[in-house]
């Protein structure tokens, strides 16, 4: 414990105390994620209309930070769409499935905005191969999850024509 | 708008960046001040404000660091606050220190801005945690994810490719090797960088900036309050914030997400401020940007080149020192060492020492005029920053 010699100017070994800092939280989804969440159990994909650039915000937001106003509408947008952008994971990641794993955002048909999420479909075998096929930004179907729980892993995207 | 040509940088101190340091962060901290305050060649009883800034608390894994921290740079009897907007953490310290100066707060002030991620043991999951929980951080999003997802989207749309990306980070590598306070001084080769590790398709180990920890230290003052000693003129600034939420961005008409609407409308009002036509025109810049693909990306925002065009500027070996013209990151930049929370104040500070003249190995010859740019966010807050040595 106490091996430092106080009477010597400098430190022998500088030391190293161990931590933690594993906290739990409970996240307030608010009003119209709680909204987006219900859709997901009905297997409804909703997004919120901003009045003023009236743009489809999906995944739901209560107002459009642009433009600083509430949104005014519900709309339930297409489950098909297109990969606007991707990525391959390759290295394994806390609380995910073993990679390799596409993630990915896609514009579904209706909405003005993307939605992130993973991407399946699509043969890994060859990074690079692969990775050309999506950059032709595929069109994709969302597939709902057979038991949705309302949180946004209740879906998940796959690319048109792979089944 | 005030005139802000009254305001110079004349003091930099920093701690070597490396993967890890032994002292504490008081030690580290107290250190990069004094080595700032001998450059500007003030004492620590001349500053009137001191502003800190420190990246996510988990990294060091303490709650509000600012209460231990902020006392070590030498807050004690001073105006002080702690400032945090991730990467652009350090930055956004400088400029709040500017503006106090510029509201008549003081003469003088000493920005300092930190990282300690070593003590971190789970560094990925950290910085997950700093992603939306409700809708996003499910998918593992985490900081390499999130410029992956812009550099697939920049090959598309551009025809940028892995080589060419490749060269920049060779080039920063290159670079480093003259600069002793880099942390990747090894030189690595484009070649090197397309046969490191894949981390998330296009990205490889090389292509993103090492886990880093360091302290960065500043004197900023009114000029009028400053002697003789070298200056960096601060000539134009500018900063703006896009929505953080990047589907948002994908496709939006007035700028995608890969525009980089942020460092467009900053670097314009910067360099209209100070008065400059080009960025062209810099004899330096350093580009805040972890990722080779994140640099080519602030290109076009830079008005470097159309956007379509930035490509061909890699493939002319724009920005390397050997070739004629604005040298890209002299100091190695954010890929030869990325402390997350000084990163934004490294790119103002390596900035300054070049057009003081004070940048040793790594100086470009007669540099007058250099800019520094700041990112940070889900790639949402940016900011321009025009210096010169007049």
């Amino acid at each position: 414990m106490s091996e430092i010699n106080h009477s010597t100017s400098v430190a022998e070994h500088l030391l190293t105390i161990d931590g933690h800092w594993d906290f739990q939280y409970s996240y307030f989804a608010g009003k119209s994620a709680s909204r987006f969440f219900e859709g997901l159990r009905n297997r409804e994909i909703l997004g919120s209309v901003c009045p003023q650039c009236e743009r489809v915000l999906v995944p739901a937001r209560g107002f459009c930070d642009a433009c600083f106003v509430d949104t005014t509408e519900w709309r339930a947008v297409s489950e098909h769409g297109t990969l606007e952008a991707f990525t391959i994971l390759t290295s394994s990641f806390p609380g995910l499935p073993e990679p390799p794993l596409v993630v990915g955002y896609v514009k579904l048909d209706g909405a003005s905005t993307a939605v992130l999420n993973f991407v399946k479909g699509i043969d890994l075998t060859d990074f690079d191969e692969a990775g050309a096929q999506l950059l032709t930004q595929p069109r994709v179907r969302l597939q709902f999850k057979e038991e949705c729980e309302g949180r946004i892993t209740d879906f998940y995207f796959v690319i048109e024509g792979s089944e | 708008m005030t005139a802000r040509h009254d305001l110079a940088i004349a003091g930099v101190g920093q701690t070597p960046y490396r993967r890890r340091h032994e002292g504490s962060t008081q030690e580290l901290v107290q250190s990069a001040v004094g080595l700032a305050l001998a450059d500007a060649g003030v004492a620590h009883r001349d500053i009137d404000i001191v502003i800190g800034g420190f990246a996510p608390d988990g990294l060091a894994g303490e709650n509000s660091p600012d209460k231990r921290f902020l006392p070590s740079a030498g807050a004690v009897g001073k105006w002080s606050m702690r400032i945090n907007t991730g990467g652009t953490t350090g930055i956004a310290a400088a400029y709040a220190a500017m503006d106090l100066l510029e509201a008549g707060h003081g003469d003088l002030a000493l920005v300092v801005a930190v990282e300690r991620m070593a003590q971190a043991k789970s560094v990925p999951a950290i910085f997950n945690s700093i992603f939306d929980p409700i809708y996003e951080r499910d998918t593992g999003l985490s900081t390499v994810s999130m410029a992956a997802l812009r550099a697939s989207r920049m090959m598309k749309r551009w025809g940028y490719t892995v080589e060419q990306w490749a060269q920049i980070a060779g080039r920063n590598f290159d670079h480093a090797k003259l600069n002793p306070l880099a942390q990747i001084r090894s030189g690595y080769s484009a070649d090197d960088v397309l046969k490191s590790r894949l981390l998330s398709w296009p990205i490889r180990q090389l292509d993103a900036c090492p886990v880093s920890e360091g302290v960065c230290a500043m004197v900023i003052g009114r000029s009028s309050a400053l002697g003789s000693a070298a200056l960096a003129h601060v000539r134009g600034r500018a900063t703006y914030t896009d929505t953080y939420n990047m589907g948002d961005r994908i496709g939006r008409p007035e700028g995608d997400l890969v525009e980089l609407l942020t460092l467009k409308k900053a670097s314009e009002g910067a360099l209209l401020e100070a008065g400059i036509q080009s960025a062209m025109q810099a004899d330096v810049i350093e580009i805040h940007a972890p990722f080779d693909s994140a640099e080519a990306m602030a290109y076009g925002p830079l008005g470097l080149c159309d956007y379509a065009d930035g490509p061909a500027l890699i493939d002319s070996g724009f920005g390397h020192r050997d070739t004629a013209g604005t040298v890209i990151n002299p100091s190695g930049g954010p890929q030869a060492a990325n402390p997350v929370g000084a990163t934004a104040l490294i790119r103002l500070a390596e900035a300054a020492l070049q057009v003081r003249g004070k940048a040793e190995d790594r100086q470009v010859p007669d540099a007058s005029l250099a800019i520094a740019t700041g990112q940070g966010g889900s790639t949402q807050f940016s900011t321009c920053t025009v210096l010169s040595r007049e």
